[in-house]
């Protein structure tokens, strides 16, 4: 266990720069939210579209809207960074080799290294989000986003370590995968899939990131409703089946 | 390199070597026998059990070719890291550190090492837990001379201890002195098994007399005599004198003795010829 632990402060240490990056990447969107909320506060505390259309007219208000729609995507960008790479690396520059010819198994070893990467990425979101939140709306966010952000890391963490047993391209992949999940969803919605056997879309939506759940969780949270819990518990089997999946062909697969 | 029709075991408390040119398919045994590849027919056991099953059991010592970590991590947490992985307490990460030269480059990072003190870092971690089962690829490569003669002794003080080292090197003279039982591959199959067990104290001699002499073999049985000189093989230096002096003493007359030092390179290049 010592072993583990040394070599997950090592992972941490290693990725140093990445968390420091992040931190800054997050501090950009803060001086945003702190710039339209100099330009943009309504009479009630928060910042209004008609405030910012006043001041900077269509630009100023797409810029703001795109400002709120990529924070809630830090989650997923942090965990494509911290994760990316999680097996792929090693297995390319052979330390994995070293790692397997100890007592400690490689599903343990890089379990716990994912299992410390997502709290991190929990933990960095939950700060960062929240901090934006009140800078925009003037007060603190509910709990639900909390219940966001997690989910949105267990998803992406757990794909991202699948895609790491195969492929050094991993983030790619994830961020590929992420990105036609939300262009089927988008069709979903906009019934444009209706003709499509149903049998076929229920696999395709199952086979993709669960966008659809996240969706309705993310929309739960913008327009105050209660927390979806049947789609956080999608997310979650969805999560969890990755995660075995991946760790059953981790301990299969040739180093 | 994929190996075919391989059929080996490496006796324990041994130190086994395995050599052969480039692309013979000394990583891919490793690999085998350490379960990081599956063989495709055929099975490898260690112990009685299946590669990985006993690697997660015992741990094993090991040192790939080509040794690297990632270079940001610091020396001494490297080794606390890897040790640790193989039970290494950390009272003993100063002793491992030091044993190996580390000591004063502790707080470097693995990036800012020299090749040779980078592969010091990897035989300390390969070496520190002290498990049963040693596998060194290539364990000498950019080592100076000195280190050389520390990594020799170093196997050799873990055969003494009991522990079974498997060595694959490209040092001839090297494995000729600390091997027990020398593998052959070649393109993927075994081409020969030399066992050297206790013929390390076994010296081959080139012994030059001052005439033909006809009573050699009367001294040295094993003789190959050709003319006024003659090869053999002898158990030690004590033997070597005994058997010189008895052969001065039915009148002999010496006037050279050389090691003959390459049989082992002369091997390899008669069955790479072959």
């Amino acid at each position: 266990m010592k072993g583990t632990l040394a070599l997950a402060w090592l992972e941490l240490y290693t990725r140093r720069r990445r968390i420091a990056a992040l931190l800054l990447f997050g501090l950009l969107y803060l001086i945003g939210a702190l710039t339209v909320r100099a330009v943009g506060i309504g009479e009630h505390g928060q910042v209004e579209p008609d405030a910012l259309q006043n001041f900077g007219g269509y630009p100023l208000v797409s810029a703001f809207l795109l400002l709120g729609w990529s924070i809630g995507r830090y989650p997923l960008v942090i965990i494509l960074v911290l994760v990316g790479g999680l097996f792929s690396t090693d297995a390319y520059a052979g330390y994995a080799r070293l790692y397997a010819a100890t007592r400690v198994r490689l599903i343990t070893l890089y379990g716990f290294r994912l299992a410390l990467l997502m709290v991190v990425a929990f933990v960095m979101s939950s700060v960062l989000l929240p901090i934006f939140d009140f800078i925009i709306l003037g007060k603190l966010s509910s709990p639900q986003l909390l219940v966001l952000v997690g989910c949105y890391i267990l998803v992406f963490g757990s794909i991202t370590a699948l895609f790491s047993v195969f492929t050094r391209a991993d983030a790619w992949c994830t961020l590929f995968a992420w990105i036609t999940a939300m262009i089927w969803a988008a069709l979903g919605r906009g019934g444009f899939v209706t003709n499509v056997p149903d049998a076929v879309v229920q696999g395709i939506t199952v086979v993709l990131p669960p966008q659809h759940a996240l969706n309705a969780i993310e929309d739960a949270f913008g327009n105050v409703m209660p927390t979806p819990w049947g789609a956080v518990l999608y997310v979650c089997m969805y999560a969890a089946l990755m995660l075995l999946v991946s760790g059953y062909l981790l301990s299969r697969r040739e180093i | 390199m994929a190996l075919r029709e391989v059929s080996l075991t490496i006796p324990r408390g041994r130190i086994t070597a395995v050599i052969g040119p480039n692309g013979a398919g000394k990583s891919t045994l490793f690999g085998l026998v350490l379960g990081f590849l599956r063989p495709t027919s055929g099975d490898v056991t260690i112990e009685d059990s299946e590669p990985r099953h006993y690697v997660h059991e015992h741990g094993v010592g090991y040192i790939s070719e080509r040794f690297s970590l990632p270079p940001g991590w610091p020396v001494d947490r490297a080794i606390a890291a890897l040790g640790g992985l193989n039970g290494l307490p950390p009272s003993r990460i100063d002793e491992t550190l030091g044993s190996f030269g580390l000591s004063e480059h502790r707080h470097k990072s693995v990036g800012s090492l020299s090749r040779g003190l980078l592969q010091r870092l990897g035989l300390a971690q390969a070496f520190a837990a002290r498990r049963d089962l040693i596998v060194l690829d290539e364990p000498a490569i950019g080592l100076d001379p000195e280190w050389r003669i520390k990594l020799r002794d170093c196997m050799t003080a873990q055969r003494d201890e009991g522990r079974t080292v498997l060595l694959a090197s490209h040092d001839l003279d090297e494995v000729e002195r600390i091997a027990d039982t020398i593998i052959m591959l070649e393109a993927g199959a075994v081409k020969d098994i030399l066992d050297t067990a206790g013929s390390h104290t076994a010296t081959g001699f080139r012994i030059q007399l001052a005439h033909v002499f006809a009573r050699v073999s009367d001294i040295f049985p094993d003789a190959v005599v050709d003319g006024a000189s003659f090869s053999t093989t002898v158990r030690d230096a004590e033997d070597l004198n005994n058997r010189l002096a008895a052969l001065i003493d039915i009148g002999g007359r010496i006037v050279g003795v050389t090691p003959d030092t390459a049989r082992l390179e002369d091997r390899v290049r008669r069955e790479l010829d072959t």
